[in-house]
């Protein structure tokens, strides 16, 4: 049976609302409508689980689903569920227009009541996840990840490239701190693996997904095995590397040419002599991390220190530490925004010509030594092991992370985690935080089988071209090519339906979300705004269910009045909109469809925020083009910090 | 080039005229014709790319909005219900004015459409059969104007004491045993030819064909043993001779299209007909006298 069940909220909202009208329109549409007036409550709700039955379609016209859904899902085993926000989206926003609030109230339940008859159960599975978690990269950042994973109880293979042996890692990283800090560190965690089993190999080939990647090493000794891992972690650190203009500056050519770090590892033995001048030429060319960047700042800081007259010219440098910059200056550091153009050797020393580019000089300097900074970059090995991984890298061969901030170990792969260098240079304490950030996600993942529910899509494969279009979109991995088919990947689905709008053959629907599912909503929405409002024009705003969705309820709670004819309409992402949606929203008679999604770059499923721009530009296009006006269609982002941004989308009237 | 692209050139290269028709090709003639393409279908999948061999169609980043207006929906709709839905959509927002195809937005995936470089394919159906979505349908049409494109007439000559020079292919086997049988009986036939032996009339090749004409012969004639009585197929439609009629009345509507109609011939004679092959050399003789020489010596005069 098709139940409502509609809240006053506290005896507040049916002030707002006329609910004697909601009740008696909701009667045609609905087998039974109850009132309660604390639905939140222990009594609305026991009242609530009192007129159920397993098996009744429900709809809640109360407060916004984030606020009521959460006790209500405890209580309550009916998956068939849609919420109506008649507080947040409609009493609160529109408290000057009476009679036409109500009549929104009432297009949202008729929505509300169509959307339950597509609505199917979330599909739910459970996977076993393997136990065990392969860590690559034996420097800081891998110990770490194997050392905390041990503690945790969690099998670990440690595995070491072939290359990337100890004194790799104290050699590339004098810029994560000193070496005997290093040193110490690295032998204090070494202690705490001693039976954590450790190959020394390389990756050959790596199938599978998230909770069972079935990896194949190829071993230092014992030949080829394989393993399945529940998680995986990159920890393949850095190297350093000559920037290409080095060569242009005398570097192998003139002994006095040599990288600023053998001035100061060196500085014990054959240590420069102070009180000489030593020009350090950055790469104009090369972006600078802040990790280099200090250690810039700190190597030349010592440097004069020492009594050496010392002259950076530079185009950038960024450091993590502020302090750095004036302790630098104070020693004596002289800073030139510039590029070195050319070096000549006399018996005097090294004649450098330097182009001031902030203020458009030149000069010559006289140098004893030119000193090189070198880069930091990704190992060789980091490309070759993303490579096989299948995971992302971006333009510098770093391993790309899905959004920095949120996800910052997670790599474009669902179960494949970054730690340390690999991701980009760090200083030790934050290689050492960012392994044990990847623990924790390797841990959740490990720990117990995957137990997930949600609507998913599904591929027909009779519909299906093969076109891979959806393989493309899919920002998670979950769709992969398999003996000429598409195959979900449940482990892998953020459920965003990105897939859908993708497909050119629609040979993918979302569960409850299908096609005709969205047509039936537009279309009972329109006949019924047509009944109540006349010709009065109304807007349908396709409303991400994450920052946009949080953006609009959060109007209601500020009290950001606007126009009744709005009736927005939740899409899982904003990604999922196609034109066909859009088209169909204008076809049933809605003035303005606005698209809205996340701030950009904040999409939650990645991708969402840009596809919806692309696929609301290409229908304007369409639009142009067919002799209507583009601006009826537009896409825009909302976010729950903008609750003005529906008062500005849908004005209100007059 | 490829062996496609060479023999093009060869058509422009003889080409005295610009073609402006579209030919039919005759039935049992292969590896010409034409794709129809249904952009409103097309679900820009890519493989009829992958499926053509020759590279004779490409993706174009363009969605063909004025093929998506016009379409007439099918009853029972497209394969793509999708596409069907965008269409009809569209068909009913259409507002005044004029449509023309729009770019698809840089980044979104499942748009486009399918372009087909006529003159890059061999008509093998292999896209056809690739498509899953019904779009492409070889037609027996060839679109020789838009493959050889303008042609520049060349100066014509004047030539005064003018002989016929006709190429003929003889096959080995009647076509040459009648010639032969011509040459015993002392039967007179005009000095004009010369003769190139082949295996089959089936065998010779357009290029070959071309390359004659292209050297400045007046006609080219192809013979072969009586139809039927092919040595290579006998009376199978497909035996050489049967095949090689076909193609020749082809590129006979090329020849027209191209300035060049009557100069190329096809007749069969068995081993026993020497008379009637002094005949069919005698009558295409004279049909070429009355034509006139070939426009190409005019060309060649002028390049040397
Ligand atoms: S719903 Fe999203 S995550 Fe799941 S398969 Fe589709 S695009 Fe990928
Ligand atoms: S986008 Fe659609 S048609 Fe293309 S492969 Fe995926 S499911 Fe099949
Ligand atoms: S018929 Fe053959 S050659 Fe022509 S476009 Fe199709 S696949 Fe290519
Ligand atoms: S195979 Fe058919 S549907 Fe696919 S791109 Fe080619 S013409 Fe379009």
């Amino acid at each position: 049976m098709k139940k409502l069940f509609l809240c006053t909220c506290n005896g507040t909202l049916n002030k707002l609302l006329d609910f004697t009208r909601i009740g008696k329109e909701a009667k045609a549409i609905y087998d039974v409508v109850e009132v309660a007036d604390n639905l939140c409550l222990e009594e609305g709700l026991a009242e609530l689980e009192k007129g159920l039955s397993g098996d009744d379609r429900l709809v809640i016209g109360a407060c916004s689903s984030q606020i009521i859904g959460v006790p209500m899902k405890q209580r309550i085993k009916n998956d068939l569920v849609a919420f109506v926000p008649l507080r947040e989206q409609v009493g609160w926003v529109h408290l000057e227009e009476g009679e036409s609030a109500t009549n929104k109230a009432i297009v949202l339940l008729s929505d509300a009541a169509v959307q339950l008859d597509y609505m199917e159960s979330q599909a739910e599975f459970t996977e076993n996840m393997v136990g065990r978690v392969l860590v690559i990269g034996g420097g800081i950042a891998g110990l770490k990840a194997a050392s905390d994973l041990h503690r945790l109880g969690v099998e670990v293979t440690l595995l070491e490239p072939f290359k990337l042996d100890k004194h790799h890692y104290l050699q590339t990283s004098v810029f994560m701190s000193d070496a005997d800090t290093l040193r110490s560190e690295i032998q204090e965690i070494q202690k705490t693996i001693l039976d954590v089993e450790r190959i020394r190999g390389e990756i050959r080939e790596v199938r599978g997904q998230l909770g069972s990647y079935e990896v194949t090493i190829n071993g230092a000794k014992d030949g080829s095995m394989t393993q399945e891992f529940g998680a995986i972690i990159i920890a393949s650190g850095n190297q350093q590397s000559l920037p290409s203009s080095a060569k242009k500056m005398r570097y192998g050519k003139s002994e006095r040419v040599v990288t600023l770090d053998s001035l100061i590892s060196n500085s014990k033995k054959k240590r420069a002599k102070d009180r000489s001048t030593i020009l350090v030429a950055v790469d104009f060319d090369a972006p600078m991390s802040s990790v280099e960047g200090s250690h810039l700042l700190r190597t030349t800081r010592d440097l004069a220190a020492r009594g050496n007259t010392i002259i950076v010219v530079y185009s950038d440098i960024q450091t993590e530490d502020e302090n750095l910059y004036r302790e630098a200056r104070d020693s004596g550091v002289i800073f030139i925004r510039g590029r070195v153009t050319r070096i000549k050797e006399n018996d005097k020393g090294l004649s450098c010509r330097i182009e001031n580019t902030l203020e458009s000089m030149q000069r010559d300097v006289i140098a004893d030594r030119v000193a090189i900074p070198r880069l930091i970059g990704p190992t060789i090995e980091t490309t070759q092991i993303a490579e096989k991984l299948g995971v992302e890298c971006d333009d510098s061969g770093f391993i790309r992370t899905r959004y920095s901030k949120m996800k910052p170990v997670q790599t474009s792969r669902r179960g494949i985690f970054v730690a340390g260098g690999a991701k980009m240079p760090m200083s030790l304490s934050d290689a050492m935080a960012s392994a044990q950030n990847a623990v924790l996600e390797a841990f959740k993942i490990v720990r117990s089988p995957l137990v997930r529910s949600g609507w998913i899509p599904v591929i027909d494969d009779e519909e299906c071209d093969v076109c891979k279009a959806c393989l493309d979109a899919c920002p998670n991995d979950a769709l992969r090519l398999m003996d000429d088919r598409i195959v979900h990947i449940p482990a892998h689905c953020e459920f965003c339906g990105i897939c859908v709008s993708a497909c050119p053959t629609r040979a993918i629907e979302f569960q409850s979300h299908s096609k005709e599912s969205w047509f039936a909503r537009f279309e009972a929405i329109a006949a019924t705004h047509k009944r109540l409002e006349g010709k009065k024009p109304f807007s349908l705003v396709f409303a991400c269910s994450e920052c946009a969705n949080a953006s609009i309820d959060q109007a209601g709670f500020v009290g950001k009045q606007y126009g009744t004819g709005s009736y927005v309409i939740q899409f899982p992402c904003a990604g999922m909109v196609s034109p066909i949606e859009i088209l169909k929203g204008l076809v049933v008679g809605a003035n303005r469809v606005i698209v809205a999604h996340c701030p950009p770059g904040g999409c939650h499923h990645q991708t969402g925020d840009h596809l919806s721009e692309l696929v609301v530009s290409l229908t304007r296009d369409m639009l142009r083009e067919i002799g209507q006006n583009p601006d009826r269609v537009r896409a825009t982002y909302m976010m729950a910090a903008m609750p003005d941004k529906m008062q500005k989308e849908v004005p209100v009237r007059g | 080039m490829d062996k496609r692209g060479r023999l093009i050139q060869k058509i422009r290269n003889i080409a005295v005229q610009t073609p402006t028709h579209i030919l039919e090709v005759p039935e049992k003639v292969e590896g010409f014709g034409s794709i129809n393409y249904k952009p409103e279908s097309c679900s820009a999948c890519k493989k009829c790319i992958e499926a053509c061999e020759v590279e004779a169609l490409d993706i174009d980043l363009m969605v063909q909005l004025p093929a998506y207006l016009s379409a007439i929906i099918p009853e029972e709709g497209f394969r793509s219900k999708n596409r069907e839905t965008l269409i009809s959509l569209l068909q009913i927002l259409k507002g005044e004015g004029d449509v023309q195809a729009i770019p698809v937005p840089s980044g979104l995936s499942g748009y486009g459409s399918v372009v087909w470089i006529t003159e890059k394919c061999i008509a093998c159906n292999k896209c056809v059969e690739a498509c899953p979505e019904d779009c492409l349908d070889l037609e027996k049409k060839y679109d020789l104007p838009t493959i050889i494109g303008n042609v520049v007439t060349p100066p014509s000559i004047s030539i005064t004491e003018w002989e016929p020079f006709v190429i003929c292919f003889v096959c080995w086997e009647c076509s040459h045993a009648a010639a032969d049988l011509a040459g015993l009986m002392h039967l007179h036939y005009p000095a004009n030819i010369r003769t190139v032996r082949v295996p089959c009339s089936g065998a010779v090749e357009p290029i070959q064909i071309m390359t004659a004409m292209e050297n400045g012969v007046d006609g080219v004639l192809v013979t072969g043993c009586l139809l039927s009585e092919c040595h290579y197929g006998g009376d199978d439609p497909l035996a050489g001779n049967f095949m090689q009629q076909d193609f020749v009345h082809f590129w006979q509507s090329v020849f027209k299209e191209i300035g060049l109609g009557g100069r190329l011939h096809i007749d069969f004679a068995s081993a026993a007909m020497g008379i009637r092959f002094a005949e069919i050399v005698t009558e295409f003789v004279e049909q070429i006298r009355k034509i006139g020489p070939s426009p190409l010596r005019g060309k060649l005069e002028v390049e040397s």
